[in-house]
């Protein structure tokens, strides 16, 4: 009988060879694990691990119910911290592209310029917030106002360096031998922005917003700390905490990961709509 | 002479020299203009050569101390605090990616949680973390070892997965160990990516330390700014402060730059030989490439 046996494959290898077990696996797996997280942190196992009380640390229930009982107070704060994101994400992107336009127009000047741009990328909020704060004190008699002005400016300051970084790369790197084409054609400098940079940057945008919608949100939220006038999701959960309110802290901060979350989700399915004749 | 001032700015410093001075020129004019329009002009925009002129000054502002040991002795609290922190981090960061690697199963469990904080604005969670630890110090090492941890992490697993596959398919006919494929391969192929991690990295992490200091007054360049703010000392402190933290923020990026020259010499020789084809600014390449991964991953 010298007939092979196959040998009896493990149930262990049979699971590794199934693609659908591993499709469902790497969605099961992060959903399993997540729950058992807020399974320990209801259990209160997470506390021991802390060193932690269940007051500074409350749970998932606790925050949940202040969630939806404070829901119109919260709801003011989110449009404060909101349209504080999202007026400087939109006048600080043109901003930026426009800056990328004159820069990929006037190159010997421009380059030097984002360098310099590129620098100030990476300037702390924390130095920026209080300097605007004081640059603002003229612009208006209302409190809320002149914070909503100085918060606007610099969300805007960082997101226009964001966006004139990478659209000058849209702007400038192009598909081999366009810019030759584009010179054998003799077109004018204006002619060849118009249909060849500019459509070539437009992915580029988007690479620049992808990391501009998150920062915008975290800036917001950063420079409220700083603000004049107290409103806004950041701020409330300052406050909060200094008043020894850690639930109601808890709920603003989960407000705060609920914005970013559906914020990046919102850029996804647009991209993925003005994108569509790119891929 | 038109000509010569073209020429001259064909040279790589002269843009961004002339846009300093520009910078500079539009300062002074501001502050001039505030110094006679406003009562004190101090607060909204002093002349430089005064800011200067306060770091130097041996005049005590608090404790007896003059203005710039104040910075300098709340910087070393702060950025102390804000390297363990960034330290901590980055191996995290590193030893997570490598376990990634290593087992389909981390990747499969964790791969989703690394996408999500990064869409978390993780400095909000600056006050809650300061309650739950109770100490300011551990408060700011753990806050900057979050902030730090994402990026390193999610760019070196980039890394590994760049790897070309003829490489690998190499080391597969030698029937290297496994050992040996990760040490000569993966590694190496990862630094660069590793690396870009870093540049994100590092100033976060002086951000996030900073802003940790100014919620509870224990030192620290945070605090400081905040009194000096509230005008418990001198103003000037604050500028400083300012003008600090962005010189920190700025060279800490540029810092890992010459780390990385430093660890790569194969970055080193084509940089001696002029064989890079283009020179790309530092921060466009840094965030365009932690999207490209995060991009292709998503696929």
């Amino acid at each position: 009988m010298a007939q092979k046996r196959k040998r009896k494959k493990s149930l262990w290898q049979r699971g590794k060879e199934n693609k659908k077990l591993q499709a469902a696996l790497t969605i099961l797996l992060p959903a399993f694990f997540g729950i058992l997280l807020l399974a320990l942190w209801q259990g209160e196992v997470l506390h021991m691990v802390f060193h932690t009380d269940s007051y500074t640390l409350p749970l998932p229930t606790k925050i949940g119910s202040i969630l939806t009982d404070n829901l119109n107070k919260i709801g003011e704060n989110t449009i404060a911290t909101v349209s504080v994101a999202s007026i400087g994400l939109v006048l600080g992107s043109l901003l930026g592209y426009i800056t990328a336009v004159l820069a990929a127009c006037f190159p010997k000047l421009g380059r030097g310029g984002l360098s310099i741009i590129g620098a100030f990328a990476s300037l702390p909020v924390v130095a920026m917030a209080p300097v605007i704060n004081n640059w603002t004190k003229d612009v208006s008699n209302e409190a809320s106002v002149r914070s909503m002005v100085a918060k606007v400016i610099v969300v805007m300051l960082i997101s226009a360096a964001n966006m004139s970084l990478n659209a000058y790369r849209g702007l400038t790197e192009l598909e081999p031998y366009a810019s030759d084409l584009m010179a054998t054609y003799a077109a004018k400098k204006s002619v060849v922005l118009v249909k060849l940079r500019l459509p070539n940057s437009v992915p580029y945008i988007f690479v620049a917003l992808k990391v501009a919608v998150p920062a915008s949100i975290m800036t917001a939220i950063v420079s409220e700390y700083f603000a004049e006038y107290i409103t806004g999701v950041g701020r409330q959960i300052r406050e909060n905490i200094v008043l020894a309110q850690y639930a109601t802290a808890w709920a603003y901060i989960a407000t705060a990961c609920l914005l970013g979350i559906i914020s990046y989700v919102i850029l996804m399915i647009v991209q993925s709509i003005l994108l569509r004749k790119y891929h | 002479m038109k000509k010569k001032l073209g020429n001259l700015f064909d040279k790589k410093w002269a843009a961004p020299v002339f846009w300093m001075v520009l910078l500079i020129a539009a300062w002074e004019v501001g502050a001039s203009v505030t110094a006679i329009n406003k009562r004190t002009p101090e607060n909204i925009m002093p002349h430089l050569y005064q800011i200067m002129e306060a770091a130097f000054s041996s005049k005590p502002v608090a404790n007896g101390m003059s203005a710039a040991a104040v910075v300098l002795t709340s910087a070393g609290a702060t950025l102390g605090r804000a390297l363990c922190g960034f330290l901590l981090g980055t191996a995290l960061g590193f030893l997570l990616a490598l376990f990634m690697k290593l087992s389909g199963f981390v990747e499969k469990l964790m791969f989703p949680y690394l996408m999500l904080i990064q869409l978390i604005p993780v400095l909000g969670l600056a006050p809650i973390i300061l309650a739950i630890t109770g100490d300011i110090n551990k408060s700011r090492i753990v806050i900057a070892a979050i902030l730090s941890f994402y990026p390193v992490a999610t760019n070196t697993l980039a890394g590994f997965k760049s790897v070309n596959k003829d490489k690998y398919d190499l080391m597969y006919t030698y029937a290297a160990p496994k050992r040996v494929i990760y040490t000569k391969v993966f590694i190496p192929s990862s630094v660069p990516y590793f690396f870009t991690g870093l540049k994100i990295a590092a100033p976060m992490a002086v951000t996030a330390s900073i802003l940790v200091d100014t919620l509870q007054g224990d030192g620290g360049l945070g605090c400081m700014l905040s009194q000096s703010l509230k005008h418990a000392m001198s103003i000037y402190v604050f500028w400083l402060i300012v003008l600090f933290s962005a010189f920190i923020g700025i060279s800490s990026g540029y810092l890992m730059s010459w780390f990385e020259t430093l660890v790569s010499p194969e970055k080193r020789c084509v940089k001696k030989s002029g064989m890079r084809r283009e020179k790309r600014s530092y921060g466009t390449e840094t965030k365009k490439k932690k999207i490209l991964v995060a991009e292709r991953e998503g696929k």
